[in-house]
């Protein structure tokens, strides 16, 4: 037992030691300690330093409150998280922390040096000093100067390693939800568990053996300790972390590191307790200075004595309770300091008690000591806080002190209402309430003290003797800062916030924000209901943005795959996300260059056969006796005339005339339709459909259904690709008249059965062939065996888009939500014969202005590549090299062809074919000239998908 | 007849994941019914498209949004409002229901290779489908037969209670491979058997 | 935020899909009047308080729904499917 760590009591176990280190200085602990108690049971008291002036710091709380003892906790690995209050932390065997902010070490400190530069870093200092002088504008000094002010004023830093830690997500439902496990929040979770409530009960601190042993026996009760609820969000939802493995020494990989809980309850119950405020007199951030009830608290629940010798300051009653429990837990209490001129009987009792010489009508007005507390002057002060000229100075190594009590409201006000104001608590209550609310315990206001004592303090919170006196203590914000901010003209609250930082930093100002409000209110000379409170908001402590990601492991998004997933990536595919799915882009021989491998896949097509996985392609079945009605209206052109057993292709406009989709629909039935889109809006035009058979044409009866999933498809294109069919294909004919183009067939492909659809977008003679998703890959490799004699070639999505560029077919790069059919070409598809979804505004007389952007082909005629985004320009001199005529949307090497080749929205681009004009690309500096042509490049005729 | 393949490969793993101690919290595997089927009712005929489901299939179907029962080798469920998913062990239940169900009435569509189905059952199921989805899996607000329709993030899903502590999980086919990883992931903190 | 879906129960925002203004009538489909479809398309009330709107149960049982929503409470003040608003049924056919 250290002199610090009393014999017996507290809630650790002193049968086992833990060591740990501290910027590698090692010390011992027990189980139950936080690193505060274990380092104040070790004799330390220094640690840190403070953000701007690098003071040394000890411990002013022992809970959420704390602002001084920050430090990074180490590992696993290169892991450093930074920024962890002492009190959080649960020490165990082999626990490494660094402190923080300060250089070489934390008892020897280059940058207290601050401290002479005062002036500099007062209140605003960041908005002011860096207007710089005119000298320095346009120099590069000035970025010297912000790194070492970034560097001399600031907190811990994080690593850049990754995180290996696992993090999790929990969705909890309960009838009443208990924040706080104190007295309040345990009388409030048992109420509710007798009546049959499902409860969750959260507490920031470890298991409280009460809370353990009440509720083991409650089916209906979830215990979550070291669980802090930082978030209120509508309809009664509120988010919560769980720190499930910080305080394990070898956490197994199975368990989240944090849990973050997103919590609806039909009530809740906050019994958040009440956060003790320091006083703001000169030197009171002396390590050493701390709150009266975190005294309290290492001496009870800890069995440390925070000092030998220690000196109350109160302006209430509260902290004579406390020096008496000090007391009995073997410190001495030399004296205690009121501001008071008359204490009441109850509070003197407890003075006399706890052996204190009670000093009524008086303040601290200055701390001695450097790395710890050697003593304290006082002085008589008068109502105001003034004090008077008569020091005298009483020798202690810790200063309890009590400024009164702000109830923990966060929560609560978090909904936006207003804070009501308690002039005798001076402090703020939660707002009033919505139904499903309430506040118990010391939140509330309610300190269940002994009888003739108060927790209402005395109206003085500041006392002004001359020094440096903190209102904020992790942002080192003075009295005189708040002050400087108010003669500046920064005197809203919220103003005074961002001016001074005062309630900015990680601890949100728990301790800070009523004297910081009580001094502006002073200055301005107003009560401070008038001057008001800043906005409460989540997260009301520091959450790990691991926390939140959670469950989006690896990458922020799921994964699609089809069924010949493993089947691409085992013949060499290099796979593309496009959306959420996994395409191939290329079947690359060994040695190829990209481009060398569509190339040649492409010029497989044209020349033999390829085959390409088409089944990424929205599918939905469209059913019922309204089905041809209602793909009437959805689409530009008629499908109620087409016949059962064939295709067509299909254009949809949005209500304002614009192209929005495109694909082929196959009438599989009378009411039996297979409409298929863009892999990119497959869920967009779901979606749309739904809404209109939802909201606009209740009556049709047609019933949507995704069948992206149910249908897998291989698109076999080339001259050979009826050989390959042919020689796989039972039960159907596949011969012209058989199936013609546009033609539908139902078959057998190796046993499975099969749907061909004779269309093409390559151009080719082509074949989609679709089968059960759970029997695609058989087909597949049967499809790849029927070829083998015809040297199939698998091609990806490059080849794709090659084949698709030299035929002119447009995807999502053209019909880009802002061009028209007319734009690209379709007018032949719009039906004049009904009316559609879009029908009404697609002639606007702006959609046909001349200058509209118009899909044409570009020729490079320097035989370069053309890049996709690049603009199309008249010149590439003098002003027309900036003005736009349009941009290429895609672009690649033709092997039909032998060129590169592009498509492009060209101004009035139709009026220009057969002019050249220039592709320029100032990014990746490629310019060039080009031909504009007819966007088909290849058979415009059409002869090879009919042959 | 062509086997159905498995949307797994590479991912399915079984054994014992995560918690290596004690009885595994959860036993993951992958159902493989020979039919799913939906059925669906134009708006204003429900009724007499649940009634004859209900004769078609041998399931007690009630109108109750949701409301879904396990017959042996048989599963209906409502996903949607006169929508409703039948998967059963035996091929054939997509044809007799083409023809109990009136063209006039509502539509038939097979879903037998679009939906993958995973079971996930134990005394943790509930914990660990919590993970996953924000619904209220307790027995009181969830009862054995019923259904929902939910999703995670983008992984649509229609979860049916098949016992105290037993769910099947029918999810989009393409889906399914990565919402698989996820679940026994999930589970790993209650060790998790994943079963053939 | 939380909607009641009168299929589902209720479910957090995020299974929803906001599917805009429910009030805005569609034109006759052979309706060549083009302030009536500028209207329909473009025009939008901007309301504080109670405002009709369609939210699609997407990640659900992907149901339109027709919900009053207090625009500057998020109080969700009433529920029902949307293919029996007020709204829809001026689409159905004579």
């Amino acid at each position: 037992m250290s002199a610090h760590r009393a014999p017996t009591g507290g809630r650790i176990d002193r049968s086992k030691t833990i060591a740990f280190t501290v910027d590698g200085k090692a010390y011992a602990g027990h189980p139950g300690d936080t690193l505060a108690s274990a380092l104040l049971a070790n004799g330390v008291t220094l640690m840190g330093r403070s953000f701007k002036y690098h003071r040394p710091r000890g411990l002013l709380g022992a809970g959420d409150e704390e602002p001084n003892a920050l430090f990074t906790v180490l590992g696993p690995g290169a892991v450093r998280e930074p920024n962890i209050q002492a009190t959080r932390i649960e020490i165990f065997d082999g626990l490494q922390v660094e402190s923080q902010n300060r250089f070489p070490s934390l008892s020897f400190d280059v940058g207290a040096i601050n401290r002479l530069a005062g002036k500099l870093f007062s209140a605003g200092f960041y908005y002011k000093t860096f207007f710089g002088p005119e000298w320095i504008k346009g120099t590069r000094v000035w970025h010297v100067f912000e790194w070492f002010i970034r560097r001399a004023a600031g907190l811990g830093s994080a690593s850049a390693a990754r995180d290996p830690a696992r993090y999790e997500r929990m969705n909890a439902f309960c009838d009443v939800l208990v924040v706080g496990a104190g007295k309040a929040g345990l009388a409030a979770a048992r109420d509710a568990a007798e009546a049959g409530k499902r409860v969750i009960l959260c507490d920031s601190e470890p298991p409280s053996p009460a809370a353990t042993a009440e509720f083991a026996a409650h089916a209906n009760v979830e215990c979550l300790p070291r669980t802090t609820v930082w978030g209120h969000y509508d309809d009664m939802t509120f988010a919560a972390v769980e720190r499930v493995a910080d305080h394990l020494a070898d956490p197994p990989a199975h368990l989240p590191r944090h849990r973050h809980w997103v919590i609806r309850t039909k009530e809740i119950v906050v019994a958040t307790g009440a956060v003790e405020r320091p006083l703001v007199f000169p030197g009171n951030d002396a390590p050493g200075v701390m709150l009266a009830s975190a005294a309290l608290r290492y001496a009870a629940e800890f069995a440390v004595r925070p000092g030998a010798r220690i000196v109350v300051f109160a302006n209430n009653d509260t902290a004579y309770a406390a020096a008496a429990g000090l007391a009995a837990l073997g410190s001495t209490i030399a004296a205690i300091v009121d501001v008071r001129p008359n204490p009441p009987e109850a509070a003197r009792a407890l003075a006399a008690r706890a052996g204190a010489e009670l000093i009524v009508a008086s303040a601290v007005v200055s701390t001695a000591g450097g790395k710890a507390l050697s003593g304290v002057a006082i002085a008589e002060i008068g109502p105001d806080g003034a004090p008077g000229a008569n020091r005298r100075t009483l020798s202690c190594d810790c200063l309890a002190m009590s400024g009164g009590w702000t109830p923990q409201i966060q929560l609560a006000a978090q909904q936006g209402a207003k804070p009501r104001w308690d002039e005798r608590l001076h402090a703020f209550h939660a707002p009033d309430l919505p139904s499903g609310w309430s506040m118990a315990g010391s939140a509330a206001g309610d300190f269940d003290l002994d009888e003739g004592l108060s927790a209402y303090p005395a109206p003085v919170f500041e006392i002004k003797a001359k020094g440096k006196a903190f209102v904020d203590f992790q942002h080192d914000v003075t009295a005189d800062d708040v002050r400087l901010a108010h003669c500046e003209g920064y005197v809203n609250v919220e103003h005074m916030k961002r001016y001074t930082t005062l309630g900015m930093a990680t601890d949100q100002g728990r301790t800070a924000n009523l004297a910081g409000l009580a001094i502006m209110a002073e200055a301005r000379g107003l009560t401070p209901p008038e001057v008001g409170t800043t906005r409460s908001r989540p997260p009301l402590v520091p959450v790990s943005l691991g926390a939140i990601t959670a469950e989006r492991k690896d990458d922020l998004k799921p994964w699609r795959l089809t069924p010949m997933h493993d089947w691409h990536l085992e013949n060499g595919a290099t796979m593309y996300n496009a959306g959420l799915w996994s395409r191939p882009m290329i079947y690359g021989a060994p040695g190829e260059t990209i481009e060398q491998a569509y190339v040649r896949e492409a010029a497989a097509v044209r020349s033999g056969v390829g085959i390409v996985d088409v089944s990424t392609l929205g599918k939905i079945a469209v059913q019922g006796p309204d089905a041809p009605e209602f793909l009437d209206r959805v689409y530009t052109n008629l499908f109620s005339t087409l016949a059962v057993g064939k295709a067509r292709y299909g254009l949809m406009l949005r209500e304002d005339g614009i192209a929005y989709d495109d694909g082929t629909t196959w009438r599989l039935g009378d009411n039996d339709f297979l409409m298929t889109t863009t892999t990119a809006n497959a869920g967009k035009v779901m979606q749309q459909l739904e809404y209109y058979l939802d909201c606009v044409w209740p009556d049709l009866r047609v019933i949507l259904t995704s069948v992206t999933d149910e249908w897998a498809g291989a698109a076999v294109g080339g001259p050979k690709a009826r050989d390959v069919l042919a020689a796989c294909v039972s039960g159907a004919k596949v011969d012209d008249a058989h199936l013609p183009f546009m033609g539908i067939v139902k078959g057998e492909i190796a046993g499975a059965p099969v749907l061909i659809c004779r269309l093409s977008f390559s151009g080719e003679l082509a074949y989609e062939v679709y089968s059960g998703a759970g029997h695609a890959a058989h087909v597949w490799e049967a499809l790849m065996a029927a070829g083998k004699p015809f040297a199939i070639t698998p091609y990806g999505l490059e080849a794709l888009g090659t084949l698709r560029i030299e035929k002119g077919h447009v995807t999502g790069a053209e019909i880009d939500g802002r061009t028209t059919a007319r734009d690209l070409g379709l007018d032949w598809m719009l039906s004049k014969k009904k009316s559609f979804v879009g029908s009404a505004m697609m002639d606007r007389e702006g959609l046909f202005h001349p200058d509209r952007l118009r899909l044409v082909g570009l020729v490079s005629l320097d035989d370069r590549a053309i890049n996709g985004g690049s603009h199309v320009v008249d010149s590439l001199d003098g002003e027309k090299a900036t003005q736009s005529l349009g941009h290429v949307t895609a672009a690649c090497f033709s092997p039909a062809l032998g060129r590169y080749i592009a498509l492009a929205l060209v101004k009035n681009g139709r009026e220009r074919l057969g002019q050249r004009a220039f592709i320029t690309d100032p990014l990746r500096g490629r310019a060039g000239p080009v031909e504009i042509v007819h966007p088909v490049f290849v058979d415009p005729e059409g002869k090879r998908m009919h042959g | 007849m062509v086997e159905i393949a498995s949307p797994l490969g590479t991912a399915f793993k079984p054994g014992r994941h995560g918690k290596p101690d004690g009885a595994p919290g959860v036993i993951v595997c992958e159902r493989k019914p020979a039919t799913i089927v939906q059925v669906a009712a134009f708006s204003g005929r429900e009724t007499a498209v649940r009634e004859a489901l209900v004769k078609a299939a041998g399931l007690k179907l009630n109108g109750k949004p949701g409301a879904g029962v396990v017959n042996g080798s048989r599963a209906g469920f409502g996903v949607a409002p006169g929508r409703w998913l039948i998967a059963d062990d035996k091929e054939g239940l997509a044809g007799s229901f083409a023809k109990a169900i009136a063209h006039e009435d509502g539509a038939v569509t097979r879903l037998t290779h679009g939906r993958s189905v995973f079971r996930i059952e134990g005394p943790r199921a509930e914990w660990v489908l919590a993970k996953l989805f924000a619904v209220d899996f307790s027995p009181e607000a969830f009862p054995v037969g019923d259904a929902v329709s939910t999703t995670h993030h983008d992984v649509f899903a229609a979860i049916q209670r098949v016992g105290e502590n037993a769910f099947d999980l029918y999810v989009f086919r393409s889906f399914a491979r990565s919402f698989f990883e996820t679940l026994v992931r999930a589970g790993e903190e209650v060790g998790c058997e994943v079963k053939a | 935020m939380r909607i009641t879906c009168p299929h589902c129960g209720r479910r957090d925002v995020a299974e929803f899909t906001y599917q805009g203004d429910a009030n805005r009538l569609r034109p006759d489909p052979a309706s060549t009047d083009q302030a009536a479809w500028n209207a329909y398309v473009y025009d939008r009330v901007n309301t504080r308080g109670p405002h009709r709107e369609f939210w699609q149960h997407s990640g659900g049982c992907r149901a339109h729904l027709a919900v009053e929503r207090d625009t500057a409470t998020h109080a969700i003040l009433s529920v029902s499917y949307a293919r029996d608003s007020d709204t829809a049924r001026a689409g159905r056919r004579p």
